[in-house]
């Protein structure tokens, strides 16, 4: 049987038959030692101990990663030689490396320690696809930029790296997307995205994790956030048997703000987890976050947040609330809420959290209207996820994630 | 065909306490009738065990209307078949929005067993012009279609919305239960306002109240009145103006000396 990838399998690989594949791709030496010694890493750690992920039917070693980069769809591209005229570079990332390589060297691992677990370093080690957004100072880009990343049936890994760079005051909406066909085999993929937002910059990032049914999605994504820098998150996971997201917020600078919301529909047997730690270090940071999740049938979904408010930050203001909805006795779900308090200043920080079957006097209300049982429960399920539907800026996309969401409430 | 609501024998536990204990009543179509009664009667159970609520447990009796026994009907059934209950407390429900609501709401009256629901459903701009004329009857405004369904409602926005439901699905028997409460004077004549635009003789209503107030707008043909789980009086609308003066303390104590 011809190789599916021109790389080895993970088993056979070694750093120095990395180094060389990275040197022929004319890669800049600093990237080749850098995927060097994230490989070292790798091969030498064990697996991260992941109390709620389980992993035990993952066999990595067999897997053949790309060898360049062959799932990035850049999807804005009409919209890309107007932005260029101001300053604005978006290209995958490996395009990048040879315009920009200082920038990128001074900037990628930097939120998203690659050392910090065995799959963080394969990831650094292994990347091909992704994107490079850089937003000079003061530029607005109006238009939502879109990446989809792709796995084709196939293809057995993809490991996406995202590095966005907003300069000071620079607005911009991105969104990126994970989707494959549904019939493919066991897969894995390993996204990073990193994301620097300079001083009085905003963004609004959407995230969006629609694979098909057996693929292992084990990603990580870290932004900082400088003075009065704005962060606007919408997450969404439906797809996959496994997630495991790490998601690091550091709101470094003073008066910086994130606000997120996240929505998860887990299905069959899917174990979807979301663990994120939220830092607030500057003063007068505030965050928001709302979590929705949905389980059913067998799946297990978990939400792990961690807000650390340092000693340094003074008059934060802190909100997280989870809200989860069983559609089945069998589903699971588990919120983890921790909020560790290193200052005396703090404005306010609370967390709400409820979990519950479908509430049973909605059900009744709609029913006594006419409705079945089955379509009140699909409206009340479309009701709950519609903030986070609506904070999508792509229509076309919000159509497909609601076309996901319906699908999977049977 | 006959449109009355005929309640025969009707026993109805709340957990493990009887709270309905036989209660006989007809509401004939085309007349209101109103049943008063203290708190603690059993006035909203009777409510929500007509429109088919799972935590009420029927336990004897039935309820006849348009020639079925509807307890054997699930809630959604027994909207399509034309009763409709306005709720004292609606039910908020976020993220859909009162358009969204009302058109499936809709569409469901209008679904045809083995039909495409494509070819029965209201078309959108029959559907627009039909909310739009609902709205502007009831003095709503133009937003009020894209909140959310009960979310943030003032009292007098839930009872309108109560009321801009049953004008859209036209139902032949309309079961209000106290409908007046949170109510300020100008909503409970929009309600009511409402309300008589519907009614014809075609269409029954059953209006529980705590206060003769609503019915000096909604006006009964009788009246009955419920103590401990039954109907312990029945006359016209002098029953109720009689209540209004002088209470409860009379109607007990004639039920104690009938018990």
């Amino acid at each position: 049987m011809p190789a599916k990838s021109e790389l080895l399998p993970l088993a056979a690989l070694t750093s120095s038959y990395l180094a060389e594949q990275a040197t022929k791709a004319n890669e800049p030496p600093w990237l080749v030692a850098q995927r060097a010694t994230a490989w070292d890493f790798f091969a030498q750690t064990l697996p991260p101990f992941w109390q709620r992920t389980d992993l035990s039917k993952l066999h990595p070693e067999t897997i053949c990663p790309p060898a360049k980069a062959q799932g990035t769809l850049i999807q804005s591209s009409e919209a890309l030689a107007a932005l260029e005229a101001k300053g604005v570079v978006f290209t995958t990332l490996a395009a990048a490396l040879q315009t920009h390589s200082d920038l990128i060297q001074e900037k990628l691992g930097k939120a998203a320690n690659p050392l910090k677990n065995k799959f963080s370093a394969l990831r650094m080690a292994l990347w091909q696809d992704g994107i490079f957004l850089y937003v000079p100072k003061n530029v607005e880009i109006n238009l939502p930029l879109h990446v989809n990343y792709t796995l084709k049936e196939s293809d057995q890994a993809i490991f996406p790296y995202s590095l966005l760079i907003l300069e000071p005051n620079a607005r911009a909406t991105f969104v990126e997307d994970f989707s494959s066909s549904a019939s493919e085999d066991l897969a894995l993929a390993g996204p990073t995205t990193e994301i620097f937002m300079g001083a009085g910059s905003e963004l609004r990032f959407a995230s969006i994790q629609q694979w098909g049914p057996k693929i292992y999605h084990l990603g990580a994504q870290a932004i900082v956030l400088e003075r009065d820098a704005r962060f606007e998150l919408t997450s969404v996971a439906l797809g996959g048997t496994v997630q495991h997201l790490e998601a690091e917020i550091a709101l470094q600078g003073a008066g910086s703000q994130v606000n997120w919301l996240g929505a998860t529909f887990a299905s069959a047997d899917q174990q979807l987890l979301t663990e994120s730690l939220l830092q607030h270090k500057g003063i007068n940071t505030s965050s928001f976050i709302s979590f929705k999740t949905v389980v059913t049938e067998q799946s297990y979904s978990v939400f792990d947040g961690t807000i650390k408010i340092e000693q340094d930050s003074k008059n934060t203001i802190s909100r997280l609330e989870e809200k989860a909805i069983h559609l089945s006795p069998d589903s699971r779900s588990d919120s983890i809420p921790g909020l560790r308090i290193d200052t005396n200043n703090l404005e306010r920080a609370g967390h709400a959290s409820t979990c519950g079957y479908i509430d049973e006097e909605q059900l009744f209300y709609l029913q006594s209207r006419g409705l079945s049982k089955n379509e009140a429960i699909h409206m009340i399920i479309m009701g709950f996820f519609e903030p986070v539907l609506q904070a999508i800026p792509l229509e076309e996309l919000r159509a497909t994630v609601a076309n996901t969401i319906e699908s999977k409430i049977l | 065909m006959n449109n009355d609501l005929v309640i025969q024998n009707l026993r109805v536990n709340v957990g493990d306490k009887e709270i309905l204990k036989g209660v006989n009543l007809t509401v004939q179509q085309g007349t209101i009738h109103a049943i008063m009664g203290p708190n603690g009667s059993g006035k909203s159970t009777l409510s929500y065990t007509l429109a088919g609520h799972p935590g009420y447990k029927v336990t004897a009796g039935e309820v006849w209307f348009k020639g079925q026994n509807i307890l054997t009907l699930e809630a959604n059934e027994r909207s399509k078949l034309g009763l409709f209950l306005a709720f004292q407390h609606p039910v908020a429900v976020p993220g859909v929005s009162v358009a969204n609501f009302l058109r499936a709401a809709l569409n469901a009256h209008r679904a045809v067993p083995g039909k495409d629901p494509k070819e029965t459903s209201i078309p959108i701009a029959e559907f627009r012009k039909l909310l739009k004329s609902g709205m502007l009857f009831l003095e709503m405004d133009d937003k009020f279609a894209r909140r959310y369904l009960n979310e943030g409602f003032s009292g007098g926005e839930k009872k309108r919305l109560e009321t801009l439901q049953m004008m859209l699905l036209k139902p032949g028997m309309i079961i209000m239960d106290e409908t007046d409460s949170g109510l300020d004077i100008d909503a409970l004549k929009i309600v009511s306002k409402g309300v008589n635009h519907l009614l014809n003789p075609e269409i029954g209503a059953l209006v529980i109240t705590h206060y003769q107030r609503l019915l000096d707008y909604i006006k009964p043909n009788f009246v009955s009145v419920m103590m401990e789980g039954q109907i312990v009086q029945a006359g016209g609308p002098e029953l109720a103006l009689k209540l209004e003066e002088k209470g409860y303390d009379w109607v007990r104590e004639e039920f104690a000396h009938a018990s």
